[in-house]
């Protein structure tokens, strides 16, 4: 079989071309995908009340991973951004004008995004941005909205580059640094854990986590026994839960990681009959993690920005409307996107459509009440500064268990 | 440890190997490089899950999903595959990129029709787990491992005690005089496409049981690994696919138990891959025969 050696070397080169194709799970894929345009949304224009002139409308920007494999989180924040602007506009839109969303689907491809941040800059006519991706893709576009003069505020990546692209750049939630830190306080200063395990997906987004972790925790006196990184589309938890069930023996866990990984974890350490206490992240703030974990998920702890048992009304309605709407249950980066187009409005109304203005007017915005909580200001940093919300899994559902406000904790540092 | 750990590879083995099956057969007959048979995988834990939710019977669920899957395979074979490798003249890499195309079809087909959410089988197993010694083997894992030992039992019986297999093996190893002695090559073919779709329909029902998630993403990864594990396993032996499953599960169990996170779990595979390739080119399991 002469062939056979052939077909190995065209194998060997094809996994190559196979691997770049699939492999997008990672923020920043090694290989480009084919280019495609990207497909522009129906745009969601609604019509203005009838007895008046129809007015331009105001135009937004979004993007989110509508497919590869964020594509949940795509939805989710996408629902959001339908939604803030269908409120809007039964309201009469801002100033009378109609909002019209322009919404397109990076794919959580970064080179996708590249080519929509052009696209909404030179040819689609926005007033401002909002990402609803992930720290990959949205810390690309940014520079090119900074370039441009037009406002960006991302909804929940945490990466520190996307605001450091420049000052029309906005983060509506807490930087991981923050977060990262705020896990700290719950490990060791609420649960007063000695022994803690990390468990994290290697992208930005578990490294930033745990490293903010590891700075709180150290020098409060625990020991971080085992530290295990793995890959964005791994599923297989158990070698990593018998090594820490019977050698390690941590009395915490860290996961920073999203509700796929979490999910299984939780549900391996059950089945291997291993009790120790779970702290989450953001990552898991999604009623997927219910689904899949089901009744393993009791127990576990999260920080997060969304309050469920808030008494707030606009948060209540919103996960009201939200589930009554789409059939599901909202979640945190569906939450956050909302709440950077309340910010928007806000601003948009507040001084018009003046790119610089409406920088300016965000910047200055001080105690605006969200869904996620009290947005107290931006930092230097531009970056939300609001409370963290510790949230436990009791019954099927989050809960609160405490708010983290010392400023001390939720302030970014400066860089 | 270390033996939990080893009884935690074997069975991630196995899962490997029932994976890689469905495309292990139809290299096996028609040397294509099936990478849409992770495509049939995506498509066959649909199926099961929806017969699942329907009539919450898992056999009936495993039924199905290898049924629709294995007639969409005949479908993909007679449609798509044949018509472009009876061409003359066509290199190994157009029936290559056309599964690489039916693949990426079908993810985004699943997201379309399912939704990008999440789908939960929700199973509920009477036993908890048996331990035996400090050994903890969980039930949804003994089901695992009677369901491929099982599925294999029947490919066996099929390949080696039927006329159907004896036809089969002999197209495998040389498709021209198979033909010349009377063998009907194209039933050959499409054995190898209801078997190979139905496995890669088991593979993706049982990792779905597995990890109580279906998604239309979930072809992702198994697209590439398989190719490791079908060409460690010697290119198209069935058997050798089973060894190599196995090989990359502990590999994979006993790097992430005593290395921790030097490397990504998938890099693994591809290590022993080029490792064993470079010791023995033939793959771990080569015919007598050839």
């Amino acid at each position: 079989m002469k062939n056979k050696r052939y077909g190995i070397f065209t194998l060997l080169l094809v996994l190559a071309l196979v691997f770049s194709l699939t492999a997008c799970a990672s923020e920043q894929p090694a290989e480009e995908p084919p280019a495609e345009e990207p497909q522009a949304e129906e745009p969601q224009a609604e019509e203005p009340p009838a007895e008046e002139e129809p007015k331009e409308p105001i135009r937004i920007g979004f993007f989110a991973p509508l497919t590869g494999p964020a594509a949940a989180d795509g939805l989710s924040t996408s629902n959001s951004a339908e939604l803030a602007v269908e409120i809007i506009n039964e309201s009469g839109g801002i100033d009378g004008r109609p909002v019209e969303l322009v919404s397109y689907d990076d794919g959580l491809d970064t080179k996708q995004a590249v080519s929509i941040a052009q696209r909404l800059t030179t040819r689609d006519d926005v007033v401002a941005v909002v990402s609803g991706s992930y720290s990959g893709p949205t810390r690309v576009a940014a520079p090119i909205f900074q370039d441009a003069g037009i406002p960006m505020i991302s909804g929940y990546a945490i990466h520190p580059d996307v605001t450091d692209s420049g000052d029309f750049i906005f983060s509506q939630s807490f930087p991981g640094q923050v977060q990262g830190k705020a896990g700290g306080v719950v490990a060791v200063d609420m649960l007063d854990a000695k022994r803690i395990s990390i468990i994290a997906v290697d992208i930005d987004f578990g490294k930033t986590l745990a490293a903010a972790f590891k700075d709180y925790v150290v020098p409060k006196g625990a020991e971080i026994v085992s530290e295990d990184y793995f890959g964005m589309g791994d599923s297989e938890f158990a070698p990593i839960v018998t090594k820490l069930k019977d050698e390690i023996k941590p009395d915490l866990i860290y996961m920073a990681n999203y509700y796929g990984h979490g999910a299984e974890i939780v549900r391996q350490l059950k089945s291997q009959g291993f009790d120790v206490q779970v702290l989450g992240t953001e990552g898991i703030d999604s009623y997927q993690f219910f689904e899949i974990a089901g009744e393993d998920a009791e127990g576990v702890m999260i920080t997060t920005n969304m309050n469920r048992d808030s008494e707030d009304q606009a948060t209540q309605e919103y996960i009201k409307t939200y589930t009554e709407k789409f059939g599901i249950v909202p979640d945190m980066v569906g939450a956050s996107v909302y709440d950077a187009f309340q910010v928007l409005f806000k601003a948009i109304g507040e001084v018009g459509t003046d790119p610089e203005l409406i920088r300016d007017t965000i910047k200055d915005l001080k105690g605006f009440k969200t869904v996620t909580g009290e947005l107290i200001e931006y930092a230097p940093t531009r970056e939300a500064i609001k409370p963290v919300q510790i949230q436990i899994i009791e019954d099927g559902a989050y809960h609160y268990y405490e708010e983290i406000d010392d400023l001390e904790i939720i302030t970014p540092e400066p860089r | 440890m270390l033996s939990q750990q080893i009884v935690n590879g074997i069975m991630i083995g196995s899962v490997y190997a029932l994976t890689a099956m469905g495309a292990t057969l139809i290299y096996g007959i028609l040397r294509i490089l099936d990478i849409a048979n992770a495509g049939a995988y995506a498509v066959g834990a649909y199926a099961g899950w929806y017969m699942y939710s329907v009539t919450e019977n898992i056999l009936l669920a495993f039924v199905f999903a290898m049924l629709f899957t294995g007639i969409i395979g005949v479908l993909v074979q007679k449609f798509i595959y044949f018509p472009i490798i009876s061409k003359p003249n066509v290199i190994a890499i157009v029936p290559l990129i056309t599964s690489v195309g039916l693949f990426t079809l079908t993810g985004d087909m699943l997201r379309l029709i399912f939704g990008p959410n999440v789908k939960n089988m929700n199973m509920t197993f009477k036993i908890n787990a048996v331990e035996i010694g400090n050994v903890r083997i969980s039930a949804e894992w003994i089901f695992i491992v009677l369901l491929t030992a099982t599925l294999f039992f029947v490919l066996w019986f099929i390949l080696n005690k039927t006329k159907l297999g004896l036809a089969w093996r002999a197209t495998a190893a040389d498709t021209e005089i198979a033909k010349t002695m009377g063998v009907n090559v194209h039933i050959s073919m499409a054995l190898s496409y209801v078997l190979g779709y139905g496995f890669a329909a088991a593979a993706g029902t049982m990792v779905g049981v597995l990890y109580n998630s279906i998604y239309p993403t979930m072809g992702d990864i198994p697209s590439y690994k398989m190719l490791a594990i079908i060409v460690l396993g010697g290119l198209g032996n069935p058997l050798g696919t089973v060894v190599a499953g196995i090989v990359i599960g502990l590999s994979e169990t006993l790097v992430s138990a005593y290395f921790g996170s030097i490397m990504p779990r998938d890099v693994i595979a591809f290590v022993v891959l080029i490792i064993v390739l470079l010791v023995k080119p033939s793959g771990l399991v080569t015919r007598k025969n050839t």
